[in-house]
């Protein structure tokens, strides 16, 4: 689900489209919209029951609807045990809605009055462990909340669990929503963009990727590698020397059997905002020295959050399996030092997040 | 059903830890007082409990704590999570004789992320939903996100390793220390902070009162009379280290991190499945990690909130796995003492088992004093009690139906 429509099929037309742009706007109360690219055509229709549905909260219910696509991708029979496959989620904001309108009651009404069927749809969890419920998935069930880096983070954990055997297969999945809150607190401390400011975008969507050790159905893209690090910086800032950040994309170029100069494909992480822009610029530039893969941008498209992360390796996979070549030229912060759109088929890519904090992870990709 | 795992943890070392809790502000001050029977519970001062079914929580005295010496000031005007949580590294880094440098530290840092900055955040909410002004101040909202406490530990130390925060709610921090040996295991890192932290704020204290799920008095885990739990608050953080590395120091270990499990039961939302397979299947997972027979099982830190389900259902679990023996096997909740710490509940309980461990003491369950036939377990009533432990099970169950094992044994 993502705010190009439903289904990967819409994502793979918003890429081929080069003009494409996602549509902005998130009401509040008693002020203008936010700009949030939200799934305005998202339904529950025709993939979760009604009473089903009208139990789970928004989060729950865009990742419900990405997992049962993702689920169906893998063909029938279902090829594992429900009690070993896991659930890996990553998410910025998943349960603030119903925080807010728990809240509401405790402070507009009275605290005794709180809705105690809204109160389990505040932990961030609540996604994950509704697919988990709805589904009857049985292996580990994990969230990873780290901002923009969390939905890296659940693809990143899946795959220990599977090298860990605690699972045969496990849905690393994203998902964030729309909500003022979160929306707001990050326009106030001038992250979002606006007329006469750059910055970033928030990204509703929710991915859910399946993940699944050899031999097993055929697979969109190879997991290659990964690694993370972390630059120390204010929980809302990020940070300037990208030394840690290059370390981390050295490793999981490494531990994926290969050098900077086989990458072939970078999927950009930056948002719009400037020392963003300038942080990726200069590190990929100290990673890559003379060597100047493709580069492509997703999150000016799409905006950012922690499911957004999960959508550029979605991005990605697609691509290095040969499904879409992307029209999205990357943004002019890495056009100037020469990355240029892709022309022909890449095989393996670097798809990288860093969160506000200085949390980093990268993950390449590769065409299987 | 093929087994669950095959890898082993290997040696694995906790090797420091800091504890924040109600009973104080501390390691050897909540050891002394839990292990005395004491309990932290006791009234609300944070807010204004007017209104709310309950009064009562344990709360953290902030005026002890000692916060690390930092290049940041910022980080001493931070929220009260995230002071915890830091107040909770500097000790564990002392007690492993970890010297912090100038020089960048490559650890890793695996937090259990709870309510983080929400108590701060609630007045700009309360604002905002009364019509009033935006923002007054940045501070509010900055550490809302639930990794901002993880942030502010990377930010004060200095640390530049992976930075992971699990958030699976009551689970978080358990999974957090597991998380953690596997770095450590797998050779990314040679020493981790692992643990978690939360605090008091009004969605809890009302979210649970919504679900009835809190006693008006306090909890009384396992025990016949119990009528839910009591909302706590804290941090722990242990240091989680690669065996090698530590004798090479010279570290003296707590404890060995010989495994985990991590399951779903896919059942409900907020209630555990009832007759205890699913729990059953999480501890059964974390002794194949482990390599553990169940007959090597000498302690149990049970999640014990005090509600009827979980108890029920937990001690159900026991008796699946140990049979008979689930009598004879000492299963203390520390909840009847330090409430219940939601994401920071499984590290502190992971500390304490680790402490346990090495002193051969296993605390109390504070409150328990009429059995239940539906608990038929020995929950170490009254006071502390000397026990030799080969090996341990910390235990943690949560919303969604994410349960966590850990297995800690004696360091040989």
């Amino acid at each position: 689900m993502t705010p190009a429509g439903t289904g990967v099929p819409a994502l793979l037309r918003a890429l081929a489209d080069p003009g494409f742009q996602a549509v902005l706007g998130l009401p509040r109360p008693d002020a203008p919209p936010l700009p949030v690219a939200v799934c305005r055509d998202f339904s529950t229709a025709n993939v979760l029951a009604p009473l089903v549905a009208r139990r789970l909260d928004r989060p729950s219910r865009l990742l419900a609807v990405a997992a049962r696509e993702a689920l169906a991708s893998v063909g029938d029979p279902f090829p594992w045990e429900r009690a070993r496959v896991g659930v890996t989620a990553g998410t910025w904001n998943a349960g603030t809605s119903a925080l807010v309108e728990v809240l509401r009651t405790v402070f507009l009404s009275s605290p005794e009055e709180a809705p105690p069927a809204q109160f389990p749809s505040t932990v961030a969890n609540a996604p994950a462990s509704q697919l988990g419920i709805l589904e009857k998935l049985g292996g580990p069930n994990l969230t990873f909340a780290e901002k923009q880096v969390g939905g890296l983070r659940a693809i990143a954990e899946g795959a220990r669990i599977l090298l860990a055997r605690r699972a045969d297969a496990v849905l690393a999945c994203g998902t964030d929503e729309g909500d003022w809150l979160n929306a707001e607190g990050y326009s106030r401390l001038g992250s979002l963009q606006t007329a006469n400011h750059a910055g970033m975008v928030l990204c509703e969507c929710a991915v859910a990727l399946v993940l699944a050790r050899e031999p097993g159905p055929s697979p969109v893209a190879t997991l290659a590698g990964w690694a993370s690090a972390g630059t120390p910086a204010p929980p809302h800032l990020y940070p300037t020397d990208p030394a840690s950040f290059v370390a981390a994309c050295s490793r999981a170029i490494v531990r994926a059997g290969m050098a900077p100069d086989d990458i072939d494909l970078v999927v950009s992480m930056a948002n719009g905002i400037p020392p963003l822009a300038e942080f990726e610029r200069g590190a990929l530039t100290a990673l890559f020295g003379s060597h100047r893969p493709a580069a492509i941008g997703v999150a000016d498209r799409f905006g950012d959050g922690a499911a957004a992360g999960t959508l550029r390796a979605l991005t990605a996979a697609l691509t290095v399996g040969g499904t879409v070549t992307p029209q999205w030229a990357p943004l002019p912060h890495l056009r100037e030092v020469g990355f240029r759109p892709p022309t022909a088929r890449p095989r393996t890519a670097l798809v990288t997040g860093l969160a506000g904090g200085g949390s980093s992870l990268a993950v390449v990709l590769t065409a299987s | 059903m093929p087994p669950l795992y095959s890898r082993r943890m290997g040696e694995v070392w906790i090797t420091g830890v800091g504890l924040i809790t109600a009973l104080g502000p501390d390691r050897e001050t909540t050891w002394r007082r839990l292990v005395a029977g004491e309990s932290g519970i006791g009234p609300l001062t944070l807010f204004d409990p007017t209104g709310f079914r309950t009064r009562i929580a344990a709360q953290v005295d902030l005026s002890g704590l000692v916060l690390p010496e930092s290049r940041f000031p910022s980080v001493r005007h931070t929220s009260r999570a995230s002071r915890f949580a830091l107040a909770a590294a500097a000790e564990a880094l002392g007690d492993a004789g970890l010297t912090l440098s100038a020089e960048a530290h490559p650890w890793a840092l695996v937090q259990g992320g709870g309510t983080a900055g929400l108590f701060e955040a609630e007045a700009f909410v309360a604002r905002r939903l009364r019509g009033g002004p935006l923002v007054r101040g940045l501070g509010e909202f900055v550490e809302v996100p639930q990794d901002a406490p993880t942030d502010r530990i990377a930010q004060a130390l200095n640390i530049t390793g992976p930075r992971i925060t699990v958030t699976t709610a009551c689970s978080s921090s358990t999974i957090a220390v597991g998380l953690a040996a596997e770095l450590v295991r797998d050779g990314e890192v040679p020493v981790a902070l692992a643990g978690g932290t939360d605090a008091l704020c009004r969605l809890t204290y009302a979210g649970f009162n919504s679900l009835h799920a809190v006693d008006i008095e306090p909890a009384k885990p396992f025990d016949r009379r119990r009528k839910g739990l009591s909302l706590g608050e804290g941090a722990a953080v242990l240091i989680v280290e690669d065996a090698a590395h530590a004798r090479a120091r010279g570290a003296t270990p707590y404890a060995r991190v010989l495994g985990y499990g991590v399951t779903n039961d896919a059942f409900h939302m907020t209630q555990p499945e009832p007759s205890g397979a699913a729990w059953e299947r999480t501890v059964r997972a974390a002794l194949l990690d482990a390599g553990v027979a169940e007959t090597d099982v000498d302690y149990i830190n049970g999640h014990g909130t005090a509600t009827e389900q979980n108890d029920s259902a937990e001690c159900a679990a026991y008796r699946r796995v140990f049979g008979a023996r689930v009598a004879e096997v000492p299963v203390s909740s520390i909840k009847g003492a330090l409430g219940h710490c939601l994401c920071a509940a499984g590290g502190i309980e992971a500390a304490v088992t680790a402490m346990a461990i090495a002193r051969g003491v296993v605390p109390p369950t504070t409150g328990f004093s009429e059995p239940d036939p539906e608990c038929p377990v020995d929950p170490v009533p009254g006071v502390g009690r000397n026990c030799g432990i080969r090996a341990a099970l910390s235990s943690s169950f949560a919303f969604g139906g994410n349960s966590a094992v850990l297995i800690l044994g004696r360091v040989a």
